[in-house]
């Protein structure tokens, strides 16, 4: 199963009648990668091209169509990458295969359940921060309060709660909310728990997203954090 | 530009009922908090809570006693010159204080505003 962070990807590029054991070899290696149980492979006929072979090969002259580029591209993890290339290099008689090192940032699968895997759980020493802002602080046409929430989750921050006050003033100078019943200028404070290490890493992001305000950081026990993870996600340590 | 620094963050629980000289409490002490020239204060309400005196604050169509708490993070001095002052403005309640680390963010606007 494909997880987030580095991974690599390998491309190859084919000629369409280039042919193994009878049958095409990009269909053989769609097999072959298919029986190793690689996460996924996506092959694409191209438009036109041209190769080693020097030889421009497209759709519109039909002498030359049977001959068109074919790419295969699949991600996974760099030890399998590595357990499949011999023999991947080997069936390809007549081609390139290049890998690069990627970044894998999502891997949703909705169609199968999550397999119920056992909960992670955090305890002990932690860190929490509580972010100061106003409700009218944008980023990049969101609201501030939102688009920090939607970092933190990408960042697999353990949770992060936004709490809307009725009346303050800080760092502005100006008094949030007050005596209006409607103001749209409230104060709101993000509180964000989690360990030292990921905490320090958000805090960067979110600094960079804000203009102005105050982020407070203080030691805290964590008693109980009990969630369960869906397998695809990685399990780090004190969750 | 960033600056971090100790600090103490203070929160007072009371409820929303709760008023000083005619006013509600909260806003009473916000004032009281700026005219101490206190770095910030910020009011929060909470859907509902029991304090010392056990009755339930809950939000009602039409009496509002929810719970409400302060946040207020300045340098200990700043603080500790804080306390005396709402302690004798608030009748019931809590006051709690904290060590934190501050962080204040001060980016130059994105857009050149």
């Amino acid at each position: 199963m494909l997880q987030k962070g580095a991974a690599q990807k390998v491309t190859i590029f084919l000629n369409e009648d280039t042919r193994r054991h009878f049958s095409s070899l990009a269909d053989s290696i769609l097999t072959f990668l298919l029986h190793k149980g690689v996460a996924g492979a996506t092959a694409t006929r191209a438009m036109a091209g041209f190769g080693v072979h020097q030889v421009m090969h497209t759709a519109s002259v039909e002498a030359l169509s049977e001959h068109l580029p074919i790419r295969i591209e699949f991600i996974d993890s760099p030890q399998k990458v590595e357990e499949i290339m011999p023999a991947l290099y080997d069936m390809v008689s007549d081609g390139v295969i290049e890998v690069q090192e990627t970044n894998v940032v999502k891997v949703a699968n909705q169609e199968r359940p999550a397999p119920k895997t056992p909960h992670i759980e955090m305890r002990g020493a932690a860190r929490m921060m509580r972010i100061y802002m106003g409700e009218s602080d944008r980023w990049q046409g969101q609201p501030l309060y939102e688009a920090m929430v939607q970092r933190l989750k990408m960042m697999d921050i353990a949770g992060a709660t936004v709490y809307r006050g009725i009346l303050g003033y800080g760092v502005k100078g100006h008094t949030h909310g007050g005596r209006l019943p409607f103001s749209r200028d409230l104060p709101v404070m993000i509180a964000v728990v989690d360990t030292q290490e990921k905490l320090a890493t958000a805090i960067e992001a979110m600094e960079a997203m804000m203009q102005d305000g105050l982020i407070v950081l203080s030691d805290v026990e964590v008693i109980r954090l009990v969630r369960s993870r869906p397998e695809a996600e990685p399990t780090h340590a004190n969750g | 530009m960033r600056t971090v620094k100790q600090a103490k963050l203070l929160r007072l629980h009371f409820a929303e009922s709760d008023r000083y000289q005619g006013k509600p409490l909260y806003e009473a002490i916000v004032q009281r908090c700026r005219e101490m020239q206190i770095a910030g204060a910020t009011v929060f309400r909470g859907l509902e809570g029991f304090g010392e005196s056990a009755e339930i604050h809950r939000g009602h169509i039409l009496r509002h006693d929810q719970p409400i708490v302060v946040t207020i993070v300045d340098t200990p001095e700043n603080v500790a010159r804080l306390i005396p002052e709402v302690e004798q403005m608030m009748d019931t309640g809590m006051i709690v204080a904290s060590d934190v680390e501050c962080v204040r963010i001060e980016n130059p606007p994105a857009d050149g505003k």
